[in-house]
C-alpha cells in the first residue's frame, strides 16, 4: 500500500507529461499528413513557444495564459511564413529530390532558430511565470496547480484542433489535401496556401506545448530536442500520419516513462521510450495504428 | 468558348504539345482523340494550369486564363474530371459533394440546395452519402467525380478518358450522364481512346498527333471513316 500512492503520483505525472507530448506530437502527424514533410524544426517551434511565453510573462509582465496565447499566435504566423519562404519550391516544381529537399531544409532551420536563440538569449536557462503556484490536494494525492492548467489548457488545444479537422469547411479541405493535392486544386482549393496553414496549426502546436511545459522544464536554446525526438518516437509507435496513434501513443509513452522512472531508475528517463518504440515496432512493425490515414 | 492558340507546352525540357490550336464551341462535346503520346491528356492539364505552357495562349470567353493559378479555374466555371480516381478515400460521399462547393462554401443554403439537387440526380450517392467513399466501387466514383464537378455550377468541364477501367455497361451510363450536360448548358472538352463509344456522343473532332492537331470535323464525319482513323494511328 506504501507504494502506491508515490506510483499513482508518477502515473498522474505520466498521463500529464503524455497530454503534452500528444499536443506536440498531433503538430508533428498535421504537417506530415497535409504536407507530407518530415518537420525536422518541431522541436525548435516548440523552443520558439517556451521563449515567447518567457517574454511575455517576465519580461512584459503579462498573465502567463496571454503568454502561452501569445506563443501559440506568434508561431503559428511564423510556421506559416517559414512554409512558405522554405517550402514552397517543393510545390512548385523547383527541386528534383522534394523528400531530401524537405528533410535538409527543415534540419537547417531547426540549426538556424536553435543558433538564433543563443545569439539573441543565450545559453542560459529562464524560467517564465508559471501558470499556478501550490499544490491541489486530491485526497491521495497531491498534483502541482501548474501542471492541471497545463494539462487542461493541452486538451483545450487538442479538442480544438480536433474541431477544426473533422467539423469545420478547413479541416475538410486539410483532410482533403492530405490525400489527394491535385483533386483538392480541382475543387478550387489553393493547395499552397491550406499547406501553409497546416504547417502554422502544427508548429502551433508545439508552440503551445512548449508554452505550457516552459515552467516545468525550464526554457533553453536546445530545450526542443529531446521532445522533437519523443515526437517522431510518439509518431512512428503510433503509425506515422495517425492522429489516433498521435495520441494514444502520447499518452502511452507518458505512462510508460513514468512507470520506468518509478520501478527502474530516473536516469535512463528519456531512454524508456526508445526501448518502448523497439518492442512495438518488433510486435507491430507498422506501429499501433499501422496503415491508418490521418484523418482517422 | 475555350481557344487554345499555337500552344507549347510540356515537362522540364520535353515538349509535348506543339503550336497547337483548337476551339471547343459553346453547348458542344468536343472529343480529342489521337494515339497514345499524341499530347490529349497534356492539354487537357495545360488548360487546367497543371502543366505550365511556354508559348501561345488559352481564352475562355475571351479572357487569357493560361496564367491563372489552377484553384482560380473553378471560379471561372471551369472543372476537370481526372483520368484517374479521384475521390477522397477517406472522406464521406457527403463531404466529397460539399468540397465541390468550395468555390460559394460561406453560402449554406446554395450548398444544401446543390446537395439536395446532386442526390436527386444520383440516387446510389444518396443511399450512400455517410459512406466512406474509399469503399464504393469503380462505376459509383466516377459518378461522384462527376456529381462533385457539378456542385460548382460549371459551364466548361474538361473530361480525361471518363470510361477508363470501368465496364462497358457502366460506361454507357458515365457517357449518357456526359451527353446530357449539354441539355444544362454546359461545354465539355473530353479525351478519350474508347472511341467507338464515346464518338456517337460527341459533336466534333480533333484528331492529335505528335502534340498537334492533325485533322478536325463534325463527329458524324469521323464516325463513317473511324475504321481509317483508327488505321492511321497504328502507323506510329
Amino acid at each position: 500500500m506504501d507504494f502506491l500512492v508515490p506510483l499513482l503520483a508518477q502515473l498522474t505525472n505520466g498521463l500529464i507529461i503524455g497530454f503534452i507530448y500528444a499536443l506536440m506530437a498531433l503538430g508533428l502527424t498535421l504537417i506530415f499528413g497535409v504536407l507530407k514533410v518530415i518537420n525536422f524544426a518541431h522541436g525548435e517551434f516548440y523552443m520558439l513557444g517556451a521563449y515567447i511565453s518567457y517574454i511575455a510573462s517576465r519580461m512584459l509582465g503579462l498573465h502567463p495564459i496571454i503568454g502561452i496565447i501569445a506563443a501559440v499566435a506568434v508561431v503559428f504566423i511564423i510556421g506559416m511564413l517559414m512554409e512558405k519562404a522554405l517550402l514552397t519550391p517543393i510545390y512548385e516544381d523547383k527541386v528534383e529530390r522534394k523528400d531530401e529537399y524537405a528533410l535538409l531544409i527543415t534540419f537547417g532551420l531547426s540549426i538556424f532558430l536553435m543558433n538564433g536563440a543563443l545569439v539573441v538569449f543565450g545559453p542560459y536557462q529562464k524560467s517564465p511565470e508559471p501558470l499556478a503556484s501550490g499544490v491541489l490536494d486530491l485526497g491521495v494525492l497531491s498534483v502541482s496547480s501548474g501542471r492541471i492548467y497545463a494539462v487542461v489548457l493541452a486538451i483545450i488545444f487538442m479538442a480544438a484542433t480536433l474541431f477544426i479537422i473533422n467539423k469545420t469547411w478547413l479541416g475538410t479541405a486539410l483532410r482533403a489535401l492530405s490525400q489527394d493535392r491535385d483533386a483538392s486544386t480541382i475543387m478550387g482549393i489553393n493547395a499552397k496556401t491550406l499547406g501553409s496553414i497546416a504547417f502554422g496549426l502544427g508548429a502551433a502546436m508545439a508552440g503551445a506545448a512548449g508554452a505550457l511545459l516552459a515552467p516545468v522544464f525550464l526554457v533553453f536554446p536546445i530545450m526542443g530536442v529531446v521532445p522533437a525526438i519523443k515526437s517522431f518516437v510518439i509518431i512512428i509507435l503510433g503509425s506515422m500520419g495517425s492522429i489516433k496513434g498521435a495520441i494514444y501513443g502520447s499518452l502511452l509513452l507518458g505512462i510508460v516513462e513514468s512507470l520506468g522512472v518509478f520501478f527502474l531508475s530516473p536516469s535512463y528517463r528519456d531512454g524508456y521510450s526508445f526501448l518502448l518504440l523497439i518492442i512495438i515496432l518488433l510486435v507491430k512493425p507498422k506501429g499501433l495504428f499501422g496503415g491508418s490515414q490521418w484523418n482517422n | 468558348m475555350l481557344e487554345v492558340k499555337n500552344v507549347d507546352a510540356g515537362y522540364g525540357k520535353i515538349n509535348i504539345l506543339n503550336d497547337l490550336s483548337l476551339k471547343a464551341r459553346e453547348n458542344n462535346l468536343t472529343l480529342l482523340i489521337g494515339p497514345n503520346g499524341a499530347g490529349k491528356s497534356t492539354l487537357l492539364k495545360a488548360i487546367f494550369g497543371f502543366v505550365k505552357t511556354s508559348k501561345g495562349s488559352i481564352e475562355y470567353n475571351g479572357k487569357d486564363i493560361s496564367s491563372l493559378p489552377s484553384h482560380q479555374l473553378v471560379d471561372h466555371g471551369i472543372s476537370f474530371l481526372l483520368q484517374r480516381v479521384s475521390v477522397f478515400p477517406e472522406l464521406t460521399i457527403n463531404e466529397n459533394l460539399k468540397l465541390g462547393a468550395w468555390a460559394f462554401k460561406k453560402d449554406k443554403q446554395k450548398v444544401t440546395q446543390q446537395l439536395e439537387a446532386m442526390y436527386d440526380k444520383f440516387d446510389v450517392l444518396k443511399q450512400k452519402r455517410n459512406e466512406k467513399a474509399g469503399l464504393m466501387s469503380g462505376g459509383q466514383k466516377r459518378t461522384l467525380e462527376i456529381a462533385r464537378m457539378l456542385m460548382s455550377n460549371p459551364k466548361m468541364l474538361l473530361i480525361d478518358e471518363p470510361s477508363a477501367g470501368l465496364s462497358p455497361k457502366i460506361a454507357k451510363e458515365v457517357y449518357q450522364i456526359l451527353h446530357g450536360l449539354k441539355d444544362d448548358g454546359i461545354t465539355l472538352l473530353m479525351v478519350d481512346q474508347n472511341i467507338r463509344d464515346s464518338i456517337g456522343y460527341s459533336d466534333y473532332v480533333y484528331v492529335l498527333e505528335q502534340g498537334s492537331v492533325s485533322s478536325e470535323s463534325k463527329a458524324s464525319e469521323v464516325e463513317a471513316n473511324l475504321k481509317e482513323v483508327v488505321q492511321s494511328w497504328l502507323k506510329f
